[in-house]
C-alpha cells in the first residue's frame, strides 16, 4: 500500500475571524458538499458520476485516496445501486453519503422511497437538473418530483449553506431517523466558487456525535433480525403511523438543530426566512435557493415587496410560514417563483403554499421562471413583481417568449 | 423425530416453519447454505419466493441476519452491508445473496454485474427455478425454451433460449461459480465450502424444483432434478478464473425428453407437431455439453492459481 504523506497545514493566521474555529476558503457549492461529508466523518460513500454532481464524488474520491478522509468509497454502476448500497450499509449501522442529481434521483426513485421507509438515517445532496429534453442546467423538477419519497428536503442557497446544512441533516437526520436530502442549484452553486467558512473539524466534532457503531455499540448485525420481510395489512399501517408521527416532529426539530448549530458555529438558519414581511407588504415572493440571492437584491428597492425564502421543503413548514405571514394584511399577493414544472397547471411551490395557507385570504399567483437552467436576473424578478400586483391571470410563464 | 439428513447437517441454522410450496427446492437449500455458514452470516433476499419463505413480518426463519430488499439491486445492498462490516472489523462475516433467477439474470442483472466486475467479497446464491414463480410462473430470461408460463402460455411457449448466465459470469473472471443440483447434496455441499473458503465474488447457481411452475409432483422433485443432471440439462461444474471443471459425468446419460416428460410445462412438447422442438432441445443440450468438454480441455492446458483477492489499496 502506498503511503501518502500529508503535509501539515500552517495554523491560520491569527487576524481577527468572524468565525473563530474556522478557515476562510473559496470554494464551490459542490466541493463545500464534499468538505461537509468529510467533516462529518461519514463512513460509506457509494458513487456514480452524472453532471453537474460528479465533482461531489471525485472530490471525496480524491480526499479518501489521499487519506484525508477515512470513508469506505465504492464506483457502484448505478444511481439505483448507489442507494441501495447506501441503504444496506445505513442498516448496519454506518454514516453513509452520496450525492446525484436529475436522472440519477428519478432513477433511485425506488431506493429512496425504501430508504425513508426503513428510517434510515441516510444523507445525500442533489445537485437539480431535469429531465427530458436532455438538460444538465440548474432545474427543480428532479427533488420537487421527489417529495412525496419520505425524505426530508433542505434547499441551499450558497456553499455556505450547502455545507451548513448538510451538518444539520445528519443530526436531524439521526434524531428523528428520517433521511435528508440537501439540494442546491446545478451551475449557479454547483460551479461557483464562493467565500465559505469552513469549521474545524473538532467544532463538528463537539456538535455531532459519531456514529453509534463507532462507539463501540453492538450493530444490528449479530442480532439476527429480518430487515424489510413482507408486511401483512393489519402491520403495514403501525410503520406509516409511525412515520407520520415522526415527520410532524421534523418543522420543530429542524429548528432545534439549526438553534444548537448556530450556537455552536455562530450561523443562524430556520426552516423560512421571512425579508420585509410586514402589514405593508403589498407582494410576496417565495423562492428557493439561488433566486432567492437575486430577489433579495430586487426587494431592497421595493419596500412593498417581501421575500419568503423556503429552506426546509419537505416536510412543508406550514407553520414557519403561517407564522411569518400573521401581519399580512388580506390582499396581500403570495407570488411563488417556480424553477420546475411537475405535468400541472401550478408548480411545485405554489402547490405546497396553497395547501399551507388553506383557508387564508391572500390571493396567489404562480410563476414559471428559471426552467432548465434559464437565468433570472433581477429584470425577471421585477416583471414578477408587476404582474403580481397587476395581472389578472394566476399562473404566468415569465421571459419564455 | 430427527430428520434424515442430521448426518449432513450438525446443527440447524434454520426454525422450522418454511413457508415453501410442497417440493420447493428453496427451503433444502437454505438448510443446508446455512448449516454451513453459521450464524454470523448476513443474508440479502430480493423480492423473490425466499423473500416470503424465509418469513413475513414479524418472523424471521434464518437464525441470522437477512435483509430483504428492493428486486434490482441485491448485489448493492450487499456491498453496502459488506463495506459496514469490513469497516466494523467483521472481515469473517460472510454476506451472503439469496436470489431467484428473475432478481438475477433480468431486473437485477446489472447490479449483479456490478458487484462481480468490483469482486465484491459477497457469496451469491441464485435458485434457478426458470421463470417468476413467486408472482405465479411468468417468463423470465432463465426460463427454458419450449416451458409454457402463464405469459408465454399454449401455443405462445417459450421460443428463445434461456440465458447463458453461468457463462456471462464467469467472463467476469470470478474466483468461484459453479452449478449445483439438490439430488447432488454433497456435491452442493462441498461446493459451499469451497466457496466459503475463498475472498471476493463467488456464485453458486442451483437447479430450483417448483412444482406448482413446472407443473410436476411434488413428490418427484429430486428425481427430476436428478434427471436434469443425468441428461445434461443441467450440468454439474465449476469455473475458477476462467478455468472449466465438469463435476459430474453421466455413465449412461439419458434423453432429455426423459426429464421433461415430467414436467407439465413441456407437455405440448410430445405432441407430434412439436417432435423438432424436442429434437432441438436435444441438440442444443448436446451443443453445450461439448461445448463444457472443450471449455475444460482447454482449461487443462492453465494452472488455476491459488484464488485471492487483491484489496485495492
Amino acid at each position: 500500500m502506498n503511503k501518502v504523506s500529508i503535509a501539515t497545514e500552517a495554523p491560520p493566521k491569527a487576524k481577527t475571524s468572524l468565525f473563530p474555529r474556522h478557515r476562510e476558503l473559496i470554494l464551490k457549492g459542490n466541493y463545500a458538499a464534499a468538505e461537509a461529508a468529510k467533516l462529518c466523518r461519514v463512513g460509506f460513500v457509494p458513487a456514480y458520476p452524472i453532471t453537474p454532481q460528479t465533482s461531489i464524488v471525485e472530490r471525496i474520491a480524491e480526499m479518501t485516496a489521499k487519506g484525508e478522509m477515512g470513508a469506505t468509497y465504492i464506483n457502484m454502476d448505478s444511481e439505483h445501486s448507489v442507494f441501495a448500497a447506501a441503504m444496506g450499509a445505513a442498516i448496519a449501522g454506518e454514516r453513509v453519503f452520496t450525492a446525484t442529481a436529475g436522472q440519477g434521483l428519478f432513477y433511485a426513485h425506488e431506493v429512496l422511497h425504501a430508504i425513508a421507509h426503513f428510517r434510515l438515517p441516510v444523507v445525500m445532496c442533489n445537485v437539480g437538473r431535469p429531465s427530458i429534453p436532455w438538460n444538465i442546467w440548474s432545474d427543480q423538477s428532479d427533488s420537487l418530483s421527489q417529495r412525496d419519497t419520505g425524505w426530508i428536503q433542505l434547499y441551499g442557497e450558497s456553499s455556505q449553506e450547502v455545507l451548513d446544512s448538510l451538518i444539520q441533516a445528519y443530526m436531524l437526520a439521526e434524531r428523528v431517523h428520517i433521511p435528508v436530502m440537501v439540494v442546491l442549484d446545478a451551475f449557479y452553486q454547483s460551479h461557483t466558487s464562493e467565500n465559505t467558512w469552513v469549521p474545524d473539524q473538532d467544532l463538528v466534532d463537539e456538535f455531532l456525535p459519531p456514529p453509534a457503531f463507532q462507539t463501540g455499540e453492538a450493530t444490528a448485525a449479530n442480532q439476527h433480525l429480518a430487515f424489510g420481510g413482507l408486511i401483512p395489512p393489519e402491520h403495514y399501517f403501525k410503520f406509516n403511523y409511525s412515520f407520520w408521527k415522526a415527520i410532524q416532529e421534523v418543522e420543530e426539530e429542524a429548528e432545534t438543530v439549526a438553534e444548537a448549530f448556530g450556537k455552536q458555529f455562530g450561523r443562524t438558519y430556520h426552516n423560512v426566512e421571512a425579508i420585509n414581511i410586514g402589514p405593508q407588504t403589498k407582494v410576496v415572493l417565495v423562492t428557493m435557493s439561488s433566486i432567492a440571492t437575486t430577489a433579495r437584491g430586487v426587494v431592497q428597492h421595493h419596500p412593498e415587496v417581501g421575500l419568503l425564502k423556503l429552506r426546509l421543503f419537505r416536510p412543508f413548514p406550514s407553520r414557519a410560514i403561517l407564522d411569518a405571514f400573521a401581519q399580512l394584511s388580506p390582499d396581500t399577493r403570495i407570488a411563488c417563483i417556480e424553477r420546475n414544472f411537475l405535468g400541472d397547471r401550478e408548480g411545485g411551490v405554489m402547490q405546497e403554499m396553497r395547501r399551507a395557507l388553506y383557508g387564508n385570504p391572500f390571493p396567489m399567483r404562480d410563476f414559471y421562471a428559471g426552467l432548465g437552467g434559464k437565468d433570472v436576473p433581477p429584470s425577471t424578478i421585477e416583471k414578477i413583481i408587476h404582474l403580481a400586483k397587476e395581472g389578472k391571470e394566476d399562473v404566468y410563464w415569465v421571459d419564455f417568449e | 423425530m430427527q430428520p434424515a439428513m442430521d448426518f449432513l447437517i450438525k446443527e440447524e441454522q434454520l426454525y422450522s416453519g418454511a413457508l415453501s410450496c410442497r417440493g420447493c427446492g428453496w427451503a433444502l437449500l437454505a438448510r443446508h447454505l446455512t448449516s454451513i455458514l453459521g450464524p454470523d452470516a448476513v443474508y440479502v433476499a430480493p423480492a423473490s419466493c425466499f423473500s416470503i419463505i424465509s418469513g413475513p413480518y414479524p418472523l424471521n426463519e434464518l437464525k441470522s441476519t437477512v435483509v430483504h430488499t428492493v428486486f434490482a439491486a441485491a448485489p448493492a445492498t450487499a456491498t453496502g452491508v459488506r463495506a459496514a462490516m469490513d469497516r466494523q472489523g467483521k472481515k469473517d462475516v460472510p454476506v451472503v445473496i439469496l436470489a431467484g433467477d428473475g432478481g438475477t439474470f433480468d431486473i437485477g442483472f446489472q447490479a449483479l454485474s456490478g458487484a462481480a466486475s468490483r469482486g465484491e467479497n459477497i457469496l451469491y446464491i441464485v435458485n434457478n427455478n426458470g421463470a417468476y414463480m413467486n408472482t405465479g410462473v411468468q417468463t423470465s430470461s432463465a426460463t427454458p425454451y419450449g416451458a409454457i408460463t402463464t405469459t408465454n402460455p399454449d401455443g405462445s411457449f417459450k421460443k428463445t433460449w434461456p440465458k447463458d448466465l453461468m457463462g456471462i459470469i464467469a467472463a467476469h473472471n470470478l474466483p468461484y461459480a459453479a452449478t449445483c443440483s439438490l439430488a447432488f447434496l454433497e456435491d452442493f455441499r462441498e461446493k459451499v465450502e469451497k466457496a466459503k473458503r475463498m475472498e471476493g465474488f463467488r456464485l453458486l447457481m442451483i437447479d430450483g424444483p417448483c412444482p406448482p411452475g413446472h407443473k410436476t409432483d411434488p413428490g418427484q422433485s429430486i428425481q427430476i432434478a436428478r434427471l436434469a443432471v443425468e441428461a445434461r440439462l443441467f450440468p454439474l461444474f465449476e469455473v475458477e478464473r476462467q478455468q472449466y471443471r465438469i463435476n459430474y459425468r453421466s455413465a449412461s446419460p439419458i434423453p432429455t425428453a426423459e426429464c421433461l416428460k415430467l414436467q407439465g410445462r413441456f407437455k405440448h412438447l410430445f405432441q407430434p407437431e412439436n417432435k423438432q422442438m424436442l429434437q432441438d432441445i436435444q441438440e442444443h443440450t448436446d451443443e453445450y455439453w461439448d461445448r463444457l468438454l472443450k471449455l475444460e480441455e482447454i482449461s487443462r492446458n492453465h494452472n488455476v492459481s491459488t484464488v485471492r483477492t487483491v484489496q485495492a489499496g
